[in-house]
């Protein structure tokens, strides 16, 4: 007995390291089975990356659909936060990020890689970022918030700081002279905290960007923004890496020609938060129901 | 004046990454096939082969108990449609254990032969395992791309420390006369090092290797925001989008993981406790 659970050990690492090792030799398995769709030929391997927000899965998966049912291509996809994300377009290591918010929200990121990423063009017009509270609150426009200082507990609730959308709320604050204090947490934190407020009915003012799913699942508004600090529109961009028109031109302009309108982007979202777990079919089902924008999108050969 | 510190982290990563981009990069390659490798092995067979797999092992080192409990468990996973993502999970973790242990222990072997090494390491796992991860998971992904590398880079960072720390730890436990008797019968370094000092401190070392398993564990969600996939990737698509539900699930096949590998690897340091 004790001769024998002696061993156990040394045979769990031999066990695992001819795992490994036998591992590299299976390599060639992956493509073979990501490939389910009856693609016209093997073009390549395009590379997206996204973030998990629901307009980029809707629009990165639905992209994907086009480009190997349609295009031939072989796409990976790739979910990372947003700062790796930007890193690794930049870097040369992923094709295109379809979810780039211009020209206030990841202004930064762009910015800092000016010289690495080049920007094709807007995907969505009609983004939006600004203020938003539940509509049962009684503020039309950011300059009422005055008046709801106590009930909002001298606070709007934030997301990441550091984000765009944090530093021109704190402009707004101090333009507007708010006396409001911007409390930094994250996304998740920010819609768990607008969930708790509308359960309980209670005034709540959160730092709100569309499209996104929080308009879809509660009555919401944005407040007017009389003094303009957050800007008009604001626009979905394509970002790709520098030397993909180059490279895979057809690719590249695909991704230019890739454009949803706002009743367009609505169906596709909800399209994909309905079926939930499955966005690849959901994308599938509603490029039939669009053919003939998907067709004006892929380049004539 | 304020001290730059940064600015010179900011200009050695960007040296690093121009000297030995290509090597950082087929580093990458290679990690990246192992990883897949291993997660094809995990998910090739049926998912009841693995649990029975698993099951027995810990029926073997554990009891009737903790292989009832682990099979319950990953049935409980598989039934949740999390199978997929928790062995692309166990294979990230089994991966960077693995490096973890393959670095850790030489490196507490060493740091018992010099009380300068054993000085020079200590403040670097301090560090190692303090440092929040956020802070080098984007030079991460600058030297190995997005996805499971990076991920499994980050995890090594943070798992690694436990394990050469009780390496250290049970070799110093040996006793000293136990070492002195050795060495009073002629034994050589090798010697004293493979046959007495090794063997002692075996279940304090085991007890790094199951230390290095849940710590690697607790990094999936963090690697998930490099695309390093897995359950990570279900965590996070339930907090990003407020899908309590979903969150809880793939939180719980975490934990269900987690209790798995702690019972094998808890076992094997408890047996070889007994007197033989």
């Amino acid at each position: 007995m004790n001769e024998r659970q002696r061993s156990m050990p040394a045979l769990l690492l031999a066990a695992l390291a001819g795992l490994l090792l036998g591992a590299t030799g299976c390599k060639k398995e992956q493509p073979a089975q990501a490939t389910q769709a009856p693609a016209p030929q093997g073009k390549g391997v395009v590379k997206l990356v996204y973030v998990n927000w629901a307009e980029g899965v809707a629009m990165t998966h639905l992209a994907r659909a086009i480009l190997e049912d349609r295009m031939g291509y072989q796409v990976e996809m790739t979910m990372a936060d947003v700062a790796p994300v930007f890193t690794a377009v930049a870097n040369g290591d992923s094709d295109a990020f379809l979810d780039g918010w211009l020209p206030i929200t990841h202004k930064d990121y762009l910015e800092r890689f000016k010289d690495k990423v080049v920007d094709l063009g807007p995907n969505y017009e009609g983004a939006r970022i600004g203020l938003v509270v539940p509509s049962y609150v009684k503020a039309s426009s950011i300059e009422d918030l005055e008046g709801l200082k106590a009930e909002l507990d001298g606070q709007i609730v934030g997301i990441d700081s550091g984000a765009g959308i944090m530093t021109t709320t704190e402009k707004a604050v101090s333009e507007y002279a708010l006396g409001l204090k911007l409390v930094p947490s994250s996304g998740p934190a920010m819609t768990a905290t607008l969930k708790d407020a509308i359960s309980r009915k209670r005034p709540v003012v959160v730092t709100g960007w569309k499209p996104h799913w929080k308009f879809a699942r509660w009555d919401l508004k944005f407040l007017e923004d009389p003094k303009g600090i957050y800007g008009g529109a604001e626009t979905i961009h394509t970002i790709a890496r520098r030397g993909l028109e180059q490279d895979k031109p057809e690719v590249a302009s695909f991704l230019r020609n890739f454009k949803l309108d706002d009743q367009q982007l609505g169906s596709l979202m909800g399209a994909v938060a309905e079926t939930r777990d499955d966005p690849a079919r959901a994308v599938r089902e509603w490029a039939k129901q669009h053919q003939a924008l998907v067709d004006s999108w892929i380049p004539k050969a | 004046m304020k001290l730059r510190l940064g600015e010179g982290f900011e200009r050695l990563i960007d040296m690093l990454k121009e000297r030995f981009d290509p090597f950082f990069h087929s580093l990458a390659d290679g990690l990246t096939a192992a990883i897949r490798g291993l997660e094809a092995v995990l998910l090739l067979p049926p998912s009841y082969v693995i649990i029975g797999l698993l099951a027995a092992a810990s029926w073997r080192l554990s009891g009737l108990g903790s292989a009832v409990l682990s099979a319950l468990g990953l049935l409980l996973i598989d039934k949740m449609g999390l199978w997929q993502a928790t062995m692309e999970t166990l294979a990230l973790v089994l991966s960077a254990a693995v490096v973890s242990l393959l670095l850790g222990i030489p490196l507490g072997i060493a740091s018992t032969y010099s009380r300068w090494m054993e000085r020079l390491m200590r403040p670097v796992l301090d560090l190692m395992q303090t440092m929040p991860a956020f802070v080098y998971l984007i030079p991460a992904v600058l030297f190995f791309r997005l996805g499971k590398v990076p991920g499994m880079v980050a995890t090594v960072i943070f798992a690694m420390p436990p394990a050469v720390r009780l390496t250290q730890l049970g070799i110093k436990q040996v006793p000293r006369d136990v070492v002195d008797a050795a060495i009073a019968f002629g034994s050589t370094p090798r010697q004293l090092l493979f046959q007495v000092q090794l063997p002692i401190a075996l279940p304090t070392l085991l007890a790094g290797v199951n230390q290095t398993l849940m710590l690697s564990l607790s990094m999936v969600v963090i690697s998930a925001m490099i695309g390093a996939g897995g359950l990570g990737e279900e965590v996070l698509k339930g907090i990003t989008q407020l899908r309590i539900g979903l969150g809880f699930e793939s939180g719980i096949a975490v934990v269900i993981l987690a209790i798995v590998l702690d019972r094998l690897t808890h076992a094997l340091g408890q047996s070889r406790t007994r007197p033989s």
